[in-house]
């Protein structure tokens, strides 16, 4: 234990003998986690928002003209039985007019309501899985009563296309900017362990394990993966939620906030950084740790 | 305490024959001189016996481990029963002298109540008590090479490996390390000395080996040698 102490306190001293490198690679680690984060963001809101629009999207059933409203009422039955359905709202042809108020204007409204009512009666329908859509689509078309069935199943597609490639591309991005980390944090510690080559060849001539070499170097990995993980999401906090104000007065949707992901992006950042922290000092200490004698001095 | 059996090195880099079919035994507590021109081969020796290289024919033991045979992740423990000194006494400049003896100790995990109570005990025994907080670059060449001893015997080893340690130091000063180590030498330690000083060789009257071209030419007690 008490190796351990000294280890931790020389993996501090090294930080601080190389500072500029170490803040110029937490600076870089920084940019990359923000980055990543952002990607992480947009997936995590592109997709609950097609998800919303998906749960939104609801079928329209329009029927016959000629339907009185209580055969309109007991059509639920029907639609209800069909699979796949998983609600159905009946939609009063007088309270649908009344929904289109405002926008046709008080006195075509007058003329509109009671037996002038031009809109039949219409069911909104939920389902269950949109991948069974079309034969869902054709099964309620085939209820005898209905006239005209409408969707925008168009718009969900695309939207669902949008979504898988957002997914997609922040994939790509995070993978390379792990790898973009892990070279920084691996050259960072070349950089240390290069300037320390003296004191390895000496630890090593008095009979120091290659672990007892390493493990300065590896708690330098980690405190820079620790503390760009933690500045980033301090970052990415105030970052998202001005990002989604700024959005949510041209767009508005239900935005995820930051918040609510935030304890899996605390979580994931510090273990990228101590798993990138490791790795990258376990990197650069592999070649130099085969070395022996003067070679390590580079004689 | 070292056995060399048909020992033979070539450096696949640069295919150069840096020791031919050397046998040598050297018993616990002895004292030998290493002696030879450059190039003769006295490094791949030291080098064989530290384990950083290994022979390309032959079997090698020292302190009891059959080297061929020693794992990579035992090398530490071979190098923990020896301690090594060297000419240009590898001290780190911005440790104290207290501090790069201690060094030694604390890579092979030793506690701070032991460091504390064995350091200061090495200084006096080199004569440094009074140089413990100094920095090497406040010393004489003769001081630091005695640092850099105080620094090889800390972890109390069996065996000193002594690198032309006086190659670095004015002559007088050559006197006073080798008579050092023939004190740690009378106290059990066993002491191996390379070098290429004839006349230190000569006055101490120890064993000496001698190698030239990669082979031992003589192996002799005291006033039988003759430099070459």
């Amino acid at each position: 234990m008490s190796s351990l102490g000294y280890l931790i306190k020389e993996g501090f001293k090294n930080i601080f003998n190389n500072r500029m490198m170490s803040l110029a690679s937490i600076g870089v680690l920084i940019s990359c986690l923000v980055l990543t984060g952002s990607a992480i963001m947009l997936s995590v809101n592109v997709s609950d928002i097609v998800r919303s629009v998906g749960d939104t999207n609801e079928t329209k059933v329009y029927l016959s003209d000629d339907i009185e409203k209580l055969d309109a009422v007991y059509k639920k039955a029907e639609f209800l039985k069909i699979e796949n359905v998983s609600e159905a709202e009946f939609i009063d042809k007088e309270d649908a007019i009344k929904t289109l108020r405002d926008k046709i204007g008080e006195d075509i409204y007058a003329n509109m309501t009671g037996a002038g009512n031009p809109l039949p009666y219409s069911y909104n329908i939920k389902m269950e899985d949109l991948t069974k859509y079309d034969e869902t689509l054709q099964k309620l078309k085939a209820v005898p009563g209905v006239e005209s069935v409408s969707s925008q199943r168009e718009v969900v597609k695309r939207l669902t296309s949008l979504s898988a490639l957002i997914t997609m591309m922040s994939f790509w991005i995070i993978l390379a900017l792990a790898i973009i980390s892990l070279f920084i944090i691996s050259n960072t510690i070349r950089m240390t362990m290069f300037s320390h080559r003296f004191e390895i060849s000496i630890m090593k001539s008095v009979g120091a394990t290659n672990n007892f070499v390493r493990v300065p170097f590896i708690i330098e990995g980690i405190f820079i993966g620790v503390v760009s993980a933690g500045i980033s999401v301090g970052l990415l906090y105030v970052l998202s939620d001005a990002v989604i104000k700024a959005v949510k007065t041209i767009l508005p949707f239900p935005y995820t906030p930051f918040t609510s992901i935030m304890w899996y992006i605390i979580a994931g950042f510090v273990g990228a950084g101590i798993i990138v922290g490791v790795l990258g000092s376990l990197v650069s200490i592999r070649r130099f740790l085969k070395r022996e004698g003067n070679e390590i001095l580079g004689w | 305490m070292i056995e060399f059996k048909n020992v033979s090195k070539v450096y696949a880099s640069n295919g150069a024959h840096a020791l031919d079919n050397v046998s040598i035994n050297i018993a616990k507590g002895e004292f030998v001189f290493i002696v030879g021109s450059s190039g003769a081969g006295k490094s791949t020796f030291l080098k064989l016996i530290m384990r950083e290289e290994q022979p390309t024919s032959g079997s090698i033991i020292v302190n009891d481990m059959f080297l061929e045979r020693l794992k990579r992740r035992k090398v530490p423990y071979l190098r923990r029963t020896m301690g090594i000194v060297f000419q240009d006494f590898r001290l780190i400049s911005k440790m104290t002298v207290y501090d790069n003896v201690a060094f030694a100790m604390r890579c092979v995990g030793k506690k701070s109540r032991t460091i504390k109570k064995r350091v200061p005990y090495i200084l006096d025994l080199v004569g440094l008590s009074d140089k413990a907080n100094d920095h090497p670059s406040e010393l004489s060449g003769g001081e630091q090479q005695r640092v850099s001893l105080a620094r090889a015997l800390v972890n109390n080893p069996a065996l000193i490996i002594a690198d032309e340690p006086t190659g670095n130091i004015d002559p007088e000063m050559s006197y006073e390390i080798i008579e050092l180590l023939s004190e740690i030498n009378k106290r059990g330690t066993t002491v191996l000395v390379v070098t290429h000083e004839h006349d230190l060789v000569k006055s101490f009257g120890k064993r000496v080996i001698t190698i030239d071209d990669g082979r031992v030419i003589s192996d002799t007690a005291d006033e039988e040698y003759v430099a070459i």
